[in-house]
Protein backbone atom coordinates (compact mmCIF):
# COMPACT_ATOMS: atom_id res chain seq x y z
CA UNK A 1 0.00 0.00 0.00
CA UNK A 2 1.12 3.65 -1.14
CA UNK A 3 0.46 5.77 1.87
CA UNK A 4 0.32 9.72 2.20
CA UNK A 5 -0.61 11.54 4.65
CA UNK A 6 -0.98 15.87 3.81
CA UNK A 7 1.17 14.89 0.69
CA UNK A 8 4.06 13.16 2.55
CA UNK A 9 4.76 9.76 1.58
CA UNK A 10 4.84 7.45 4.90
CA UNK A 11 5.28 3.89 5.78
CA UNK A 12 3.39 1.61 7.41
CA UNK A 13 1.51 -1.95 7.02
CA UNK A 14 -2.02 -2.16 7.29
CA UNK A 15 -5.14 -4.28 6.33
CA UNK A 16 -8.38 -3.41 7.33
CA UNK A 17 -11.00 -0.49 6.81
CA UNK A 18 -9.69 3.45 6.70
CA UNK A 19 -11.02 4.07 9.95
CA UNK A 20 -8.28 1.63 11.85
CA UNK A 21 -6.00 3.51 9.41
CA UNK A 22 -6.62 6.26 10.59
CA UNK A 23 -6.25 5.32 14.25
CA UNK A 24 -3.28 3.74 13.53
CA UNK A 25 -1.86 7.40 12.49
CA UNK A 26 -3.08 9.16 15.43
CA UNK A 27 -5.28 11.29 13.19
CA UNK A 28 -8.98 12.49 14.02
CA UNK A 29 -11.56 11.11 11.80
CA UNK A 30 -13.51 13.97 11.52
CA UNK A 31 -10.40 16.36 10.38
CA UNK A 32 -9.72 14.71 7.19
CA UNK A 33 -10.63 13.16 4.17
CA UNK A 34 -9.12 10.17 2.34
CA UNK A 35 -8.76 9.30 -1.29
CA UNK A 36 -8.57 5.69 -2.71
CA UNK A 37 -6.99 5.05 -5.47
CA UNK A 38 -7.65 9.05 -6.51
CA UNK A 39 -10.96 9.13 -5.77
CA UNK A 40 -12.76 10.48 -2.08
CA UNK A 41 -14.03 6.67 -0.72
CA UNK A 42 -15.82 6.32 2.96
CA UNK A 43 -13.73 5.20 6.05
CA UNK A 44 -15.76 2.06 5.75
CA UNK A 45 -13.51 1.25 2.77
CA UNK A 46 -10.90 -1.47 2.92
CA UNK A 47 -7.58 -1.04 2.24
CA UNK A 48 -4.47 -3.66 1.33
CA UNK A 49 -1.63 -4.13 -0.78
CA UNK A 50 -1.57 -2.54 -4.16
CA UNK A 51 -3.86 0.59 -2.87
CA UNK A 52 -2.85 3.99 -2.69
CA UNK A 53 -4.26 6.38 0.32
CA UNK A 54 -3.93 9.46 0.65
CA UNK A 55 -5.16 11.18 3.83
CA UNK A 56 -5.82 15.01 3.47
CA UNK A 57 -6.67 17.40 6.02
CA UNK A 58 -9.37 19.84 5.75
CA UNK A 59 -10.65 20.63 8.94
CA UNK A 60 -7.91 24.31 10.21
CA UNK A 61 -8.64 26.72 12.61
CA UNK A 62 -8.97 30.21 11.59
CA UNK B 1 -11.10 -4.60 -2.92
CA UNK B 2 -14.41 -4.04 -4.06
CA UNK B 3 -15.49 -0.08 -3.36
CA UNK B 4 -18.47 0.59 -0.65
CA UNK B 5 -22.22 0.98 -2.45
CA UNK B 6 -23.91 3.76 -2.39
CA UNK B 7 -27.31 2.98 0.17
CA UNK B 8 -29.44 4.58 -2.05
CA UNK B 9 -28.48 4.04 -5.65
CA UNK B 10 -25.61 1.18 -5.40
CA UNK B 11 -23.25 3.34 -7.74
CA UNK B 12 -19.52 3.44 -5.87
CA UNK B 13 -19.70 5.76 -1.99
CA UNK B 14 -17.50 8.54 -1.25
CA UNK B 15 -19.28 9.61 2.31
CA UNK B 16 -20.29 7.47 4.93
CA UNK B 17 -22.27 9.70 7.31
CA UNK B 18 -21.80 7.91 10.88
CA UNK B 19 -24.41 10.00 12.35
CA UNK B 20 -27.12 7.90 10.65
CA UNK B 21 -25.39 5.28 9.19
CA UNK B 22 -25.54 5.95 5.51
CA UNK B 23 -23.60 5.33 2.79
CA UNK B 24 -23.57 8.12 -0.63
CA UNK B 25 -22.14 8.30 -3.65
CA UNK B 26 -21.31 11.47 -5.26
CA UNK B 27 -24.55 12.26 -6.59
CA UNK B 28 -27.02 11.55 -3.78
CA UNK B 29 -24.56 13.20 -1.37
CA UNK B 30 -24.48 16.64 -3.12
CA UNK B 31 -28.41 16.30 -3.69
CA UNK B 32 -28.68 15.56 0.20
CA UNK B 33 -26.21 18.70 0.90
CA UNK B 34 -28.42 20.82 -1.20
CA UNK B 35 -32.06 19.90 0.30
CA UNK B 36 -30.20 20.60 3.42
CA UNK B 37 -28.84 24.17 2.90
CA UNK B 38 -32.03 25.16 1.49
CA UNK B 39 -34.42 23.79 4.22
CA UNK B 40 -31.87 25.47 6.18
CA UNK B 41 -32.41 28.89 5.03
CA UNK B 42 -36.36 28.08 5.04
CA UNK B 43 -36.72 27.05 8.49
CA UNK B 44 -35.04 30.28 10.26
CA UNK B 45 -36.51 32.27 7.52
CA UNK B 46 -33.27 33.17 6.48
CA UNK B 47 -34.20 35.05 2.63
CA UNK B 48 -36.68 36.90 1.25
CA UNK B 49 -37.04 36.94 -2.12
CA UNK B 50 -35.24 40.32 -3.40
CA UNK B 51 -33.02 40.42 -0.12
CA UNK B 52 -29.83 41.67 -1.13
CA UNK B 53 -27.66 39.42 0.71
CA UNK B 54 -23.71 40.50 1.31
CA UNK B 55 -21.36 36.85 1.56
CA UNK B 56 -18.72 36.98 3.96
CA UNK B 57 -16.00 36.03 1.69
CA UNK B 58 -12.64 34.88 2.67
CA UNK B 59 -11.87 32.44 0.21
CA UNK B 60 -11.69 29.41 2.49
CA UNK B 61 -14.00 26.16 2.08
CA UNK B 62 -16.98 27.32 4.01
CA UNK B 63 -17.11 30.83 2.72
CA UNK B 64 -16.63 29.79 -0.88
CA UNK B 65 -18.99 26.84 -0.96
CA UNK B 66 -21.55 29.83 0.61
CA UNK B 67 -21.52 31.81 -2.19
CA UNK B 68 -22.13 29.03 -4.83
CA UNK B 69 -24.93 27.24 -2.85
CA UNK B 70 -26.73 30.80 -2.87
CA UNK B 71 -25.55 31.84 -6.09
CA UNK B 72 -27.68 28.43 -7.14
CA UNK B 73 -30.24 28.85 -4.83
CA UNK B 74 -31.17 32.89 -6.81
CA UNK B 75 -32.44 30.37 -9.50
CA UNK B 76 -35.35 29.90 -7.93
CA UNK B 77 -35.45 32.38 -4.94
CA UNK B 78 -34.50 35.46 -6.99
CA UNK B 79 -31.57 37.86 -4.76
CA UNK B 80 -29.03 40.05 -5.26
CA UNK B 81 -25.23 39.13 -3.93
CA UNK B 82 -22.33 40.61 -3.36
CA UNK B 83 -19.03 39.52 -1.74
CA UNK B 84 -16.89 40.95 1.42
CA UNK B 85 -13.50 39.51 1.97
CA UNK B 86 -11.36 41.28 4.59
CA UNK B 87 -7.63 41.04 4.58
CA UNK B 88 -6.63 40.87 8.34
CA UNK B 89 -3.04 40.88 7.13
CA UNK B 90 -1.60 37.58 8.20
CA UNK B 91 1.55 36.93 6.43
CA UNK B 92 2.00 33.92 4.74
CA UNK B 93 -1.56 32.70 5.15
CA UNK B 94 -4.22 35.15 3.65
CA UNK B 95 -2.81 36.00 0.48
CA UNK B 96 -3.69 32.51 -1.20
CA UNK B 97 -7.19 32.40 0.20
CA UNK B 98 -7.39 36.36 -1.36
CA UNK B 99 -6.90 34.63 -4.85
CA UNK B 100 -9.64 32.12 -4.56
CA UNK B 101 -11.95 34.68 -3.63
CA UNK B 102 -11.15 37.13 -6.23
CA UNK B 103 -11.56 34.22 -8.79
CA UNK B 104 -14.54 32.96 -7.24
CA UNK B 105 -16.29 36.28 -7.17
CA UNK B 106 -15.62 36.57 -10.92
CA UNK B 107 -16.37 33.34 -12.03
CA UNK B 108 -19.94 33.88 -10.58
CA UNK B 109 -20.41 37.52 -11.79
CA UNK B 110 -20.98 38.41 -7.92
CA UNK B 111 -19.81 42.34 -7.35
CA UNK B 112 -16.85 42.15 -5.02
CA UNK B 113 -15.69 44.46 -2.11
CA UNK B 114 -12.48 44.05 -0.53
CA UNK B 115 -11.07 45.48 3.06
CA UNK B 116 -8.78 45.31 5.48
CA UNK B 117 -7.00 45.83 8.75
CA UNK B 118 -4.25 47.94 7.08
CA UNK B 119 -6.19 50.29 5.71
CA UNK B 120 -9.54 50.74 7.25
CA UNK B 121 -7.91 50.08 11.24
CA UNK B 122 -4.38 51.44 10.22
CA UNK B 123 -2.95 48.17 11.05
CA UNK B 124 -2.38 44.92 9.53
CA UNK B 125 -3.04 42.30 11.96
CA UNK B 126 0.53 41.11 11.93
CA UNK B 127 1.64 44.72 13.16
CA UNK B 128 -1.27 45.04 15.80
CA UNK B 129 -0.07 41.50 17.66
CA UNK B 130 3.57 41.98 17.44
CA UNK B 131 5.63 39.29 18.80
CA UNK B 132 3.01 38.05 21.25
CA UNK B 133 -0.48 36.39 19.16
CA UNK B 134 -2.04 35.12 22.15
CA UNK B 135 -4.60 37.52 22.35
CA UNK B 136 -5.14 37.56 17.90
CA UNK B 137 -8.38 35.90 18.49
CA UNK B 138 -9.96 38.70 20.11
CA UNK B 139 -8.61 41.56 17.97
CA UNK B 140 -9.19 39.64 14.68
CA UNK B 141 -12.61 38.69 15.66
CA UNK B 142 -13.74 41.84 16.86
CA UNK B 143 -12.15 43.98 14.14
CA UNK B 144 -13.26 41.70 11.61
CA UNK B 145 -16.75 41.42 12.38
CA UNK B 146 -17.22 45.65 12.70
CA UNK B 147 -15.86 45.99 9.34
CA UNK B 148 -18.08 42.84 7.73
CA UNK B 149 -20.80 44.88 9.26
CA UNK B 150 -19.87 48.32 7.81
CA UNK B 151 -19.20 47.26 4.64
CA UNK B 152 -22.47 45.16 4.33
CA UNK B 153 -24.09 48.64 5.56
CA UNK B 154 -22.14 50.73 2.91
CA UNK B 155 -23.24 47.93 0.53
CA UNK B 156 -27.10 48.29 1.30
CA UNK B 157 -27.35 45.11 2.08
CA UNK B 158 -30.70 43.12 4.19
CA UNK B 159 -28.01 40.53 4.94
CA UNK B 160 -24.80 39.56 5.83
CA UNK B 161 -24.17 36.09 5.11
CA UNK B 162 -21.89 34.11 6.93
CA UNK B 163 -19.99 30.66 6.47
CA UNK B 164 -20.21 29.12 10.32
CA UNK B 165 -20.86 25.80 9.77
CA UNK B 166 -22.62 22.92 12.11
CA UNK B 167 -18.69 22.65 13.83
CA UNK B 168 -18.59 26.15 14.68
CA UNK B 169 -21.98 26.32 15.76
CA UNK B 170 -21.49 23.72 18.44
CA UNK B 171 -17.92 24.95 19.56
CA UNK B 172 -19.31 28.46 20.03
CA UNK B 173 -22.26 26.83 21.92
CA UNK B 174 -19.83 24.81 24.11
CA UNK B 175 -17.49 27.95 24.66
CA UNK B 176 -19.91 29.78 25.73
CA UNK B 177 -21.31 27.53 28.38
CA UNK B 178 -17.75 26.68 29.44
CA UNK B 179 -16.51 30.57 29.49
CA UNK B 180 -19.95 31.13 31.51
CA UNK B 181 -21.53 33.47 28.51
CA UNK B 182 -24.88 32.38 27.84
CA UNK B 183 -25.83 35.96 26.59
CA UNK B 184 -22.81 35.25 23.84
CA UNK B 185 -25.19 31.80 23.07
CA UNK B 186 -28.32 33.60 22.04
CA UNK B 187 -27.01 36.13 19.78
CA UNK B 188 -24.85 33.39 17.55
CA UNK B 189 -27.96 32.72 16.25
CA UNK B 190 -30.95 34.53 17.36
CA UNK B 191 -31.83 36.78 14.37
CA UNK B 192 -34.00 38.98 16.48
CA UNK B 193 -31.17 41.71 16.98
CA UNK B 194 -32.86 44.89 16.09
CA UNK B 195 -30.35 47.91 15.20
CA UNK B 196 -30.42 50.41 12.87
CA UNK B 197 -26.31 50.17 12.45
CA UNK B 198 -26.59 46.00 12.85
CA UNK B 199 -26.94 44.06 9.54
CA UNK B 200 -28.43 40.78 10.46
CA UNK B 201 -26.43 37.44 9.86
CA UNK B 202 -27.60 34.66 8.69
CA UNK B 203 -25.84 31.11 8.47
CA UNK B 204 -27.32 28.83 5.98
CA UNK B 205 -24.69 26.29 6.51
CA UNK B 206 -25.46 25.97 10.23
CA UNK B 207 -26.73 22.14 10.16
CA UNK B 208 -23.88 20.80 7.83
CA UNK B 209 -20.30 19.70 9.70
CA UNK B 210 -17.26 21.39 8.23
CA UNK B 211 -16.12 18.00 6.71
CA UNK B 212 -19.20 17.37 4.37
CA UNK B 213 -18.33 21.11 3.73
CA UNK B 214 -14.55 20.15 2.78
CA UNK B 215 -16.10 16.88 0.65
CA UNK B 216 -19.02 19.00 -1.31
CA UNK B 217 -16.39 21.69 -2.24
CA UNK B 218 -13.53 18.67 -3.43
CA UNK B 219 -16.98 17.32 -5.40
CA UNK B 220 -17.50 20.00 -7.26
CA UNK B 221 -13.95 20.99 -8.23
CA UNK B 222 -14.10 23.87 -5.28
CA UNK B 223 -10.20 24.56 -4.73
CA UNK B 224 -9.51 23.97 -1.37
CA UNK B 225 -6.30 25.85 0.40
CA UNK B 226 -5.18 23.16 2.72
CA UNK B 227 -3.33 25.95 5.50
CA UNK B 228 -4.39 27.04 9.17
CA UNK B 229 -4.13 30.49 10.86
CA UNK B 230 -0.88 30.82 12.58
CA UNK B 231 -2.82 31.79 15.36
CA UNK B 232 -5.02 29.48 15.43
CA UNK B 233 -2.98 27.33 18.14
CA UNK B 234 -3.36 30.59 20.84
CA UNK B 235 -7.27 30.41 20.43
CA UNK B 236 -9.53 28.31 23.38
CA UNK B 237 -11.61 27.15 20.01
CA UNK B 238 -9.01 25.19 19.08
CA UNK B 239 -9.43 22.84 22.08
CA UNK B 240 -12.93 22.77 21.92
CA UNK B 241 -12.78 21.78 18.15
CA UNK B 242 -10.40 18.78 19.26
CA UNK B 243 -12.76 17.44 22.59
CA UNK B 244 -15.91 17.69 19.83
CA UNK B 245 -14.13 16.03 17.10
CA UNK B 246 -12.84 13.19 19.86
CA UNK B 247 -16.65 12.77 20.90
CA UNK B 248 -18.21 13.18 17.95
CA UNK B 249 -15.84 9.94 16.23
CA UNK B 250 -17.08 8.07 19.59
CA UNK B 251 -20.19 9.40 19.52
CA UNK B 252 -21.10 10.12 16.10
CA UNK B 253 -24.24 12.91 15.79
CA UNK B 254 -22.37 14.50 19.09
CA UNK B 255 -22.22 18.51 17.57
CA UNK B 256 -25.99 17.34 15.64
CA UNK B 257 -27.39 17.10 18.75
CA UNK B 258 -24.95 20.33 20.94
CA UNK B 259 -26.70 22.29 18.59
CA UNK B 260 -30.30 21.17 19.07
CA UNK B 261 -30.17 21.02 22.46
CA UNK B 262 -29.36 24.77 22.32
CA UNK B 263 -31.72 25.42 19.77
CA UNK B 264 -34.42 24.26 22.09
CA UNK B 265 -32.96 26.17 25.45
CA UNK B 266 -33.38 28.87 22.91
CA UNK B 267 -36.64 27.86 22.59
CA UNK B 268 -37.67 27.73 25.54
CA UNK B 269 -36.14 30.91 26.95
CA UNK B 270 -37.66 33.43 24.21
CA UNK B 271 -39.38 35.33 26.17
CA UNK B 272 -37.13 35.31 29.24
CA UNK B 273 -33.96 36.41 27.07
CA UNK B 274 -34.66 39.54 25.12
CA UNK B 275 -33.03 41.87 27.23
CA UNK B 276 -29.65 40.27 26.01
CA UNK B 277 -30.35 40.87 22.21
CA UNK B 278 -30.89 44.44 22.52
CA UNK B 279 -28.15 46.91 21.85
CA UNK B 280 -27.33 49.78 22.56
CA UNK B 281 -25.49 52.90 20.13
CA UNK B 282 -21.56 53.42 20.71
CA UNK B 283 -20.72 57.11 21.85
CA UNK B 284 -17.99 57.37 19.89
CA UNK B 285 -19.15 55.74 16.48
CA UNK B 286 -22.93 54.94 16.42
CA UNK B 287 -22.41 51.08 15.74
CA UNK B 288 -24.04 48.55 18.14
CA UNK B 289 -22.61 48.19 21.35
CA UNK B 290 -23.42 45.66 24.10
CA UNK B 291 -21.94 48.58 26.40
CA UNK B 292 -21.71 52.56 26.02
CA UNK B 293 -18.75 52.40 23.85
CA UNK B 294 -18.56 49.16 20.85
CA UNK B 295 -15.17 46.75 21.25
CA UNK B 296 -14.39 48.09 17.93
CA UNK B 297 -13.40 51.28 19.66
CA UNK B 298 -12.40 49.85 22.76
CA UNK B 299 -9.51 47.98 20.63
CA UNK B 300 -8.89 50.70 18.27
CA UNK B 301 -8.12 52.97 20.78
CA UNK B 302 -5.96 49.99 22.09
CA UNK B 303 -4.06 49.70 19.14
CA UNK B 304 -3.16 53.54 18.55
CA UNK B 305 -1.96 53.98 22.25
Amino acid sequence: MELFVDGKRKSLRHSGDISALLKKLGVRREEVVVKLNGRLAPETSEVGAGDKVEVIKVVFGG
Amino acid sequence: MAPVKCSKCGSDAMIFLHYVRRHLCSRHFREMFEKRFRSTVREFGMIKKGDRIAVGLSGGKDSTVLLRCLHDLSDDLPMELVAVTVDEGISGYRDATLKIAKKEAKKLGVEHRIVSFKKDVGKSLDSILGKDGSLACSYCGVLRRGLLNRTARDLGADKLAMGHNLDDAAQTVLMNVLRNEPGRISRFINPAIKHPSFVPRIRPLLRTPEKEVAIYAMARGIRIEHKECPYARFAFRQNVRRQLNEMEELHPGTKFKVLGSFLAMDWMMKGAKAKDTELAVCSSCGEPASGARCRFCEMMEQIRS
